[in-house]
């Protein structure tokens, strides 16, 4: 009985340090929490993994509307191959910026608001990677072993199928530039040639001299100089009559086809 | 934190019924570049949809390597029609035949390895430069040569060959020292097989003098 009164003191006295410090802590921690909640987020809203929850959850909405049957399987399979890619293309960035970041923050040229934002972000793609992999097991066991090799081909594919468009547009203005370009020469050369012809009777010996010219303007093999003459002939019968452009073709093929082939 | 991952932006999502193709209805709610966005998603999804459809059961894409050989047979195939309609100086079927070969192999699905693809299409682009050269069609053969350089750059003097003669053939001599350059850089000075890169690339320092002299 004794015991008890006198232990009462200290029992108390622990009861408050405790007490306080348990709030304390809960406080802090509430509001550190909600510090970093208010951080803006790393990267923007994740779009396929939206879409994938969506068709998730589309099940029990349809139900109640009319008799649309479940979202197939393998259409939650591509939304989640989706969401793998984009999770890669995450992935890879928060990689290639880690390095340049902690750098600078050593430096003390960044604040450590974005340290903090950063690693939230590395913490989110940490548990989304490791919730995909979870999920294609669900679908087809030891998919989560591949689902992130199959994502990292789609991506480059995708990134190298760009590239190939890219080019490819190029094309276009590529031939009208060119066209233009042939037309101009062309026209010069016909210039030239009228004000031959105009100028002088003799156009037999004169017209040898704009073709050599041409060699200076014109589009000519820039090989040896028998080349570039037999190329300067070549255009001056450009001139003069368009279909036989074709005969000359060949040979400039020809030329060209030495240059090997596999 | 561990409620974050449950957490998502729902969007109400329409599937059709018999094509399995998803779609967002319109709706007010969004701008219209975020329906662009979510529509382009879409579209991207319901073509993965299609692609992983034609796969076998369980409908998932197989791990990158091994390759399934079909499509490489088919695309060597084509490609050994194009170089023979080449020798045969049929330049247009070449041309055709190449251009099939591509087609399939731009359509190669994204899961295969991303090599494969570059080192296959960087010998067809290659290819269909010089047909498209044998025709004089310069800026075709330079937006082939261009992509083969691009999808392989190391080994590839012949298309950086190709790239160079384009454009020296269509006076753009500056871009093509530009292009023979990297060639060479890439192939390594010394190297037996810059030889010819070395050769045009001098050819087309001469002609940019005398276009400059004129």
């Amino acid at each position: 009985m004794v015991n008890w009164l006198s232990l009462a003191v200290p029992l108390a006295y622990l009861g408050v340090l405790i007490g306080s410090l348990a709030t304390f802590s809960s406080l802090y921690r509430k509001r550190k929490a909600q510090k970093a909640m208010s951080l803006e987020p790393w990267f923007p809203a994740h779009l396929q993994r939206d879409i994938y929850f969506s068709l998730l959850h589309l099940d029990p909405s349809s139900q109640s509307e009319k008799k649309t049957p479940n979202v197939p399987e393998s259409v939650q399979k591509a939304a989640l191959l989706r969401r793998a890619t984009e999770d890669i293309r995450r992935v890879m960035t928060l990689r290639n910026q880690k390095q340049a970041l902690s750098v600078l923050l050593q430096r003390g040229s960044v604040g450590d608001d974005l340290w903090q934002r950063f690693m939230r972000a590395e913490k989110e793609m940490e548990e989304e990677v490791r919730d995909v992999v979870s999920e294609a097991n669900a679908y087809t066991p030891n998919w989560g072993q591949t689902i992130f090799q199959s994502a990292n081909e789609m991506m480059n594919n995708e990134i190298y199928r760009q590239r190939i468009k890219e080019h490819e547009d190029k094309l276009d203005e590529e031939r009208v530039w060119w066209e233009k370009k042939r037309t101009s020469v062309k026209e010069s050369f016909m210039k030239e040639l009228n004000e031959d012809e105009t100028s002088s009777p003799q156009t037999q010996s004169q017209t040898q001299s704009p073709a050599a010219k041409a060699s200076e303007i014109a589009p000519a093999t820039p090989a040896k100089t028998a080349a570039s003459v037999q190329g300067s002939d070549d255009d001056a019968v450009l001139v003069e009559a368009d279909p036989s452009s074709n005969q000359a073709s060949p040979s400039g093929g020809k030329k060209k086809k030495g240059k090997g082939k596999k | 934190m561990a409620s974050e991952i449950d957490l998502y932006n729902q969007y109400p999502l329409h599937m059709d019924p018999a094509t399995k193709a998803i779609t967002l209805p319109q709706s007010s709610a969004y701008t219209t570049t975020q329906q662009n966005t979510v529509t382009n998603e879409l579209n991207e999804l319901n073509t993965l949809h299609r692609a992983l459809l034609s796969l076998d059961p369980p409908n998932i894409p197989p791990p990158p390597l091994p390759v399934n050989p079909k499509r490489s047979a088919q695309i060597t195939k084509l490609r050994e029609s194009a170089n023979t309609a080449f020798r045969k100086n049929n330049y247009a079927e070449a041309i055709r035949l190449y251009t099939f070969a591509i087609d399939m192999g731009v359509t190669r699905p994204g899961w295969e390895p991303v090599t494969l693809a570059r080192e296959e299409l960087a010998g067809l682009y290659g290819n269909r430069a010089q047909a498209q050269m044998a025709l004089q069609a310069w800026p075709e053969g330079l937006v082939d040569a261009k992509l083969s350089v691009d999808s392989k750059p190391m080994g590839n003097v012949k298309a950086w060959w190709r790239v160079g003669k384009c454009l020296a053939e269509m006076t753009r001599y500056e871009e093509a020292k530009g292009f023979l350059n990297k060639g060479i850089e890439l192939e390594g000075q010394g190297a037996d097989s810059a030889k010819e890169l070395i050769a045009l690339l001098i050819d087309v320092n001469a002609a940019l003098k005398r276009v400059q002299g004129a």
